[in-house]
């Protein structure tokens, strides 16, 4: 008997969202571009939208109860803090907050109002707001999208402890796939109402089921036309660029790689990798201690130490290089 | 359309149009006409329902002088089905009923007053529910029902028709009522306002105000 | 051009305020507080304030329900109901008047002893201002963060408490500017008053009525009782603004820019 059991059909504006999800005590992801329904999933297990199906939480069938008497709780997307409580009003609205604001490290904010608050300050308080009536299931929706980047990168730690010490069954949508791979034991994709992929981040970025998950994983897409060629694949690419794949796949294809597994160099290495791109590099962005340099239509992921000692400037000629092993392929 | 203005007491809604049905009439109580042509109003003529507001007018230098052309009585109108069973005057003692009459200062409130204390009968102005600025209000509210009881002038009794029953009253104790009427110095047609006054103190005019009820002079 | 709009603006202006500023300036404000110990300016104040209070209960009392319900349930017919709530904003306050008694008299539809009573008052102010404060009212309640409401469902509150501890002080602000504006209304009705109620002083002679039935009279009592309602109304308006500017931007809960 799972903790948390969903089959869902909502119709929506120009789709029907369908989903059927099991999870027990663990985090469960919902990723995927907006519009794709992700919110509505938390709202229909919260109640606050009619959805037909079921929602059974730990054996009981929620599906015919109001959202006041499901014991949810939920963290909206801009916290939705009431502003004319302070933060005890807030975290003790549902019930006697107990010791939760303790937990969280916020008793000491306990008199001020939400708007004299920080925006991890709120998100904890939000937090804190949800799980004061001990809920049997958790949504958080974007939980880290109203967050400047630096505070982000603090607070996606704190979460992902405090959301395993909790052990509750949990949603969390989110449209950046870091987060969710941060966040969650496993990741859903869910693409114009329906997943098309559900299972643990690894596993997403190393067999993506479409070119979507690919991309929304963070890898290159590269489309073109798929041979076999003994043991291996080939693929032209749409610049009569040609890749090679140890996948095995014909016709119309996507090959995906992963920016870190391509290396970069003046010259084209004489090594055992087959793939080779030379182009102009059109952009580098660097990402924290990398950077990630865009060479024709790979990009590549290096240290930027690495790109400091190759002098990679914008304008230069690059060749990009990766092995046949690195390039998985997804019929179109 | 004639461009005369004539200012008349609301008792007369009926008959002025009768005897000359060009003008601009504007009926109301005699107290607020005498004070809006005191404000400036552009009347031609002034007709009241009492000698006290064109007097007063004629002394401040505001009117010609005033000249009688109809006298009226009092009567006590009950609505139709006469829901406090009222059969006569001396029933207004009774406690509870809903008396309207006209304000004071208001020639019917005053007339009215003055008959009430003649017959002893003061006392039934505890009963009054509302003190109407016109007399056509007071007809209005014991047409409709909505009062048990009011006092009119004997000439407003047939344009309310069968919707009311009246009763006489002492004739002892009818308070004089003369309308007076009068041409405001400021008029701004004096052929047209001499003509008027000419036409309501004719023969025509007096059998017109006759046949509506009205006494002459 | 600026200059030619500049003139007619200053002009506009002037129409508006000369009414406002003759009442005080036409006698002085000696007589102005003497008058207004006249009896009938005295009991006119009574019966307004008296009559103006419960009418106004009765509004808050029968119309924040309603303009709840009106702002938060899509049901069938909700567009009628609105446009029910404002028939009174355009309709003549003698029409009102003829349509209370019509309703409420004696010989009316509910044949009640109402008119010419105190209550009669009551009901034609409370007919007539209802509309004032029902209409913000629903603007109030629709402008709490329906986030907020949903927030509270997932805490556990039912109906009563979304909208006792929730809607109500989100909304109060707009719910005190939207009771000012009936109340000046209520203070100011006359029409309807005076059909349904008639006059008579100290049971139903409110200080619309008193001016009217003063002003041939006694101009000055009439010119004092105007004043006098000038100076609540103002006082209103006053109070409208602020709760308006609180309600509309509401700088009280608005968050702070950080990250």
């Amino acid at each position: 008997m799972a903790a948390l059991r969903l089959d869902l059909s909502v119709a929506l504006r120009t789709f029907r969202l369908r989903l059927a999800l099991e999870a027990e005590r663990e985090t469960v992801a919902i990723v995927g571009p907006s519009g794709a329904g992700k919110s509505t999933v938390l709202r229909a297990v919260a109640g606050l939208v009619k959805a037909a199906g079921t929602v059974e939480v730990n054996g009981r069938d929620w599906s015919s109860l109001a959202p006041e008497r499901r014991s949810v709780g939920f963290v909206f997307q801009d916290y939705a803090l009431f502003p004319h409580l302070s933060v005890r009003g807030n975290v003790a609205f549902g019930g006697p907050p107990g010791d939760v604001l303790e937990r969280l490290g916020i008793e000491h904010l306990a008199h001020a109002r939400p708007r004299e608050l920080s925006g991890g300050e709120r998100q904890r308080v939000a937090l804190a707001r949800a799980l004061a009536r001990r809920p049997e299931v958790l949504l958080l929706d974007e939980p880290l999208a109203a967050l400047d980047p630096h505070t982000r990168d603090t607070v996606r730690v704190e979460l992902r402890a405090t959301l395993r010490e909790l052990g509750l069954p949990t949603l969390v949508v989110t449209h950046d796939f870091v987060d969710a791979a941060a966040l969650a034991e496993r990741v859903g994709v869910l693409v114009d109402g329906r997943m098309v992929q559900m299972g643990r981040a690894d596993e997403l970025i190393a067999s993506p089921a479409t070119p979507f998950v690919a991309r929304f994983a963070g890898g290159n897409v590269l489309h073109g036309r798929a041979r076999r060629l003994g043991t291996l694949t080939s693929v032209e690419l749409s610049d009569r660029t040609v890749v090679t794949s140890t996948d095995a796949a014909q016709g119309d294809v996507a090959a995906i790689v992963y920016p870190w597994e391509v290396t970069l160099a003046r010259t084209p290495p004489t090594d055992s990798a087959q793939n080779h791109v030379r182009a102009v590099v059109s952009s580098v962005v660097p990402v924290a201690n990398r950077v990630r340099v865009t060479v024709g239509t790979v990009t590549a992921e290096v240290t930027a130490e690495s790109a400091r000692r190759l002098q990679i400037k914008e304008g230069e000629v690059l060749v990009a290089t990766w092995k046949a092993t690195a390039t998985r392929l997804v019929a179109l | 359309m004639s461009l005369l203005a004539v200012f008349a007491a609301a008792s007369l809604t009926a008959v002025f149009p009768g005897i000359d049905r060009a003008p601009r009439f504007q009926f109301g109580g005699s107290d607020q006409l005498a004070f809006q042509i005191r404000q400036g109003a552009p009347a031609d003529v002034f007709a009241s329902a009492s000698p006290k507001y064109v007097q007063q007018l004629h002394a401040r230098g505001l009117c010609s002088k005033p000249k009688v052309f109809a006298t009226n009585t009092l009567v006590l109108i009950v609505p139709r089905a006469n829901p406090a069973h009222i059969r006569s005057v001396y029933d207004l003692r009774r406690r509870g009923i809903k008396l309207v009459v006209g304000a004071p200062g208001v020639p019917i409130g005053d007339y009215t007053r003055t008959l009430l204390t003649r017959l002893h009968l003061r006392s039934a102005l505890s009963n009054v529910v509302s003190d109407e600025t016109d007399v056509k209000l007071v007809v209005a509210k014991v047409a409709l029902g909505e009062a048990d009881a009011g006092f009119v002038y004997r000439t407003d009794v047939k344009p309310a028709g069968k919707r009311v029953i009246q009763f006489e009253l002492p004739v002892r104790a009818q308070p004089t009522v003369k309308y007076e009427l009068c041409v405001p110095t400021k008029r701004k047609h004096p052929q047209l306002a001499a003509r008027f006054v000419r036409e309501v103190l004719s023969k025509r005019g007096r059998a017109a105000l006759k046949a509506a009820g009205f006494g002459l002079p | 051009m600026r200059a030619a709009f500049a003139v007619i603006a200053a002009l506009a202006l002037a129409f508006l305020a000369l009414p406002v500023v003759a009442i005080f300036l036409r006698v002085s404000p000696a007589t102005l507080v003497r008058e207004l110990g006249d009896p009938v300016a005295r009991d006119a104040l009574v019966v307004s304030l008296r009559t103006s209070a419960l009418a106004q209960l009765l509004v808050v009392v029968l119309g924040t329900p309603t303009a709840y319900l009106l702002a938060t349930r899509r049901f069938r017919g909700r567009s009628m109901a609105l446009t029910l709530v404002e028939l009174p904003l355009v309709l003549p306050p003698a029409v009102a008047g003829i349509g209370l008694l019509a309703a409420f008299g004696r010989s009316g539809l509910l044949s009640t002893s109402l008119a010419f009573t105190q209550s009669a008052v009551v009901l034609a102010v409370a007919f007539v201002a209802a509309p004032f404060y029902v209409r913000t009212a629903v603007a109030a309640f629709e402008g709490v963060d329906a986030a907020l409401v949903d927030a509270a469902r997932t805490l556990g509150a039912r109906p009563w408490r979304v909208f006792a501890r929730i809607a109500l002080p989100l909304a109060a602000s707009g719910l005190g500017a939207g009771l000012a504006l009936s109340f000046a209304r209520g203070l100011g009705e006359f029409g309807a008053t005076i059909m349904f109620a008639g006059s008579l002083q100290r049971v139903t002679q409110t200080l619309p009525l008193a001016i009217y039935a003063e002003f041939a009279q006694s101009f000055d009592v009439a010119l004092a009782i105007g004043a006098l309602l000038v100076a609540f109304s103002f006082t209103l308006l006053l109070a409208v603004k602020w709760l308006r500017s609180d309600w509309i931007s509401p700088s009280r809960f608005a968050p702070s820019v950080s990250g």
